[in-house]
């Protein structure tokens, strides 16, 4: 993988992880948002600028990429790239809650 | 039809916070915003009092129709473009929480915008400042027929103005960027 995408995405924003994270599956901006919002209890809402800026920057980088248009809609899902991203993050955060609740990582 | 009314304000590429307020509290008095024309005028319809946010964004003329759908999709309603900044508004009464009230949702993004202003508005200025309006303020001062002192007058205030405006931007722009890092 590309030192520098690395750099740029481990670790990244909490905006960043979501939306990454939902893009498993194909979706677009919005049902991005809605989704985060209601698995995060409302607690975080991404914003329309915030969520343009994030989708346009991670589909240059080649994080994302456009699947098909649904009612004028551009749906976008991960790549491969994209997921190896998202599975050093996963593994990040998962070393984080278990160092936070005072337990070791064991290699 | 609705009355109309004309405004003249300046706003610099780092006026946009203070803008979106001056709009909204516009609004609040029965004054909404219709279109604006450069340098600096605003044309107002009145209409019934309403508290509606308003918010810039920055995007050089790189938005396309996937943009407006995304913000559309939020509720946004985008009524003017302006030398590379689009306009939008939302009623309060739309808007469930504080976020609904914002098109950014964290300072990394906020910051963006703000580099994305140095890179393509505040730099050029300080190119023209450096490679035209100085060399050209230098070499009148240094001639000395009767045009050449009209010129530097020209150029001595063109001097200034860039000068004004260049510090002017350039420190809130640096002012901006340093608040939204300080809290990301």
């Amino acid at each position: 993988m590309d030192h520098k995408i690395r750099r740029i995405y481990v670790p990244m924003t909490e905006s960043g992880f979501y939306i990454l994270y939902c893009l498993q599956q194909p979706q677009h901006g919005y049902g991005i948002c809605q989704q985060v919002k209601q698995m995060t209890g409302g607690e975080l809402v991404i914003s329309a600028g915030t969520m343009y800026g994030t989708l346009s920057k991670m589909e240059k980088d080649g994080l994302i990429a456009f699947v098909r248009e649904d009612e004028k809609r551009k749906l976008y899902q991960v790549t491969s790239l994209g997921t190896e991203i998202l599975n050093l993050e996963l593994h990040r955060i998962e070393r984080l809650y278990k160092n936070s609740r005072g337990e070791n990582v064991n290699e | 039809m609705n009355s109309q009314k004309w405004s003249v304000r300046f706003f610099t590429v780092a006026d946009y916070e203070e803008e979106e307020i001056w709009l909204r509290e516009r609004h609040k008095n029965g004054w909404k915003l219709v279109k604006t024309f450069p340098p600096c005028f605003y044309v107002f319809e009145s209409c019934a009092p309403e508290d509606v946010v308003y918010r810039l964004d920055y995007k050089n003329n790189t938005e396309n129709r996937d943009y407006f759908q995304l913000f559309q999709d939020y509720g946004w309603e985008c009524f003017n473009r302006y030398l590379g900044w689009l306009y939008f508004r939302k009623p309060v009464s739309e808007t469930d929480t504080e976020q609904d009230a914002e098109i950014f949702s964290d300072d990394v993004s906020r910051m963006d915008m703000v580099d994305h202003i140095i890179k393509t508005r505040l730099l050029p200025l300080v190119i023209i400042f450096f490679c035209c309006v100085l060399p050209n303020l230098i070499r009148c001062i240094n001639e000395s027929d009767p045009l050449a002192d009209f010129l530097t007058i020209a150029f001595a205030l063109l001097f200034l103005l860039y000068l004004y405006i260049v510090l002017y931007c350039g420190l809130k722009l640096h002012k901006l960027r340093k608040k939204y890092n300080k809290r990301s």
